[in-house]
């Protein structure tokens, strides 16, 4: 029991760590240049959401999202940045929860639909944080952006899944 | 959930898609027939100004940054600004109504209202 505690522990913290040095390279990425919207970005974190999602389940899944998130807002998104990151965390992390058990949807759809999610999601915050239903106008490209940068992340994702399998690892708890 | 691409994944996309033609054609619908367009600047949700697009201008906005911003030929761009990451000028120049031009770091949004909305065209 004790071991378990202590590895759940050290893989979280891996993930968290993970998840944080992603976001920083994703800032190198100029992504901007070729779609210009706020809030456009690759969504690098997301491998390590999907990742916790498929080896560790939803609910390391959700303590890796929300610390992730915290931290990521300590270390420069303040609070407005946490707002944004938390609500389109939670709202991808929820679809990706629902979708991953879907049988004819592969890593690709699932990462697609959490990308869409996320979005919809930051757009719901800018809704609340502005007071305003302008943001809308953002959708619809931001959502067509979703499926490009979550086709990206899931082929990431399938090949971090693959290279794990061939090393012998099927679960992180063994 | 399997690591090769399926056909099941197209019609995720599909979906996706479908949902931002769905918003997107929403969004032309509302803004048709509206020809008559001001620009409304929003600080803190508060409209601190209104600008026509038909007078070319250029002011600051100033809160934690300070935004510059830009009327020309009918459209309305932010042309300059001191915030982290830039994407209000990579919003680039808008002029339809229902369209908006955020700063989150500075807390500003710029509305494009439709001073004739459709109710009056039809009169």
């Amino acid at each position: 029991m004790k071991k378990t505690k202590t590895r759940q522990l050290a893989l979280c913290a891996l993930l968290i760590a993970l998840a944080l040095g992603l976001s920083y390279v994703e800032r190198f990425i100029p992504l901007q240049l070729v779609v210009p919207l706020p809030g456009v970005k690759l969504g690098l974190a997301n491998i390590v959401t999907l990742m916790a999602l498929y080896f560790l389940g939803p609910r390391t899944a959700f303590t890796v999202l929300v610390l992730r998130c915290f931290l990521g807002s300590l270390f420069g998104g303040g609070i407005s940045g946490l707002a944004f990151s938390l609500t389109g965390g939670l709202l991808s992390m929820c679809t990706m929860t629902l979708l991953r058990r879907v049988p004819f949807l592969s890593v690709y759809g699932v990462s697609v639909c959490g990308a869409a999610a996320h979005n919809l999601g930051q757009i719901l915050a800018a809704m609340v944080l502005l007071d305003s239903t302008y943001v809308v106008a953002y959708l619809p490209l931001l959502l067509a952006v979703a499926v490009g940068t979550g086709l990206v992340t899931g082929a990431a994702c399938a090949g971090s899944f693959r290279a794990l399998k061939a090393a012998g690892i099927q679960n992180f708890w063994q | 959930m399997g690591l090769t691409f399926r056909k099941g994944d197209l019609l995720a996309i599909g979906s996706v898609l479908l949902c931002a033609a769905l918003v997107a054609a929403g969004l032309w619908v509302k803004a048709r027939g509206v020809d008559n367009v001001t620009a409304q600047i929003y600080r803190d949700g508060q409209m601190i100004r209104e600008v026509s697009l038909d007078r070319e201008t250029t002011f600051d906005v100033k809160g934690d940054y300070t935004n510059t911003v830009t009327v020309k030929d009918g459209k309305i761009a932010i042309t300059q600004s001191d915030c982290p990451g830039g994407d209000c000028i990579h919003s680039g120049w808008v002029s339809a109504a229902g369209r908006a031009i955020v700063c989150l770091p500075n807390r500003v949004e710029i509305r494009l209202a439709g001073v004739g909305e459709v109710d009056a065209v039809i009169q």
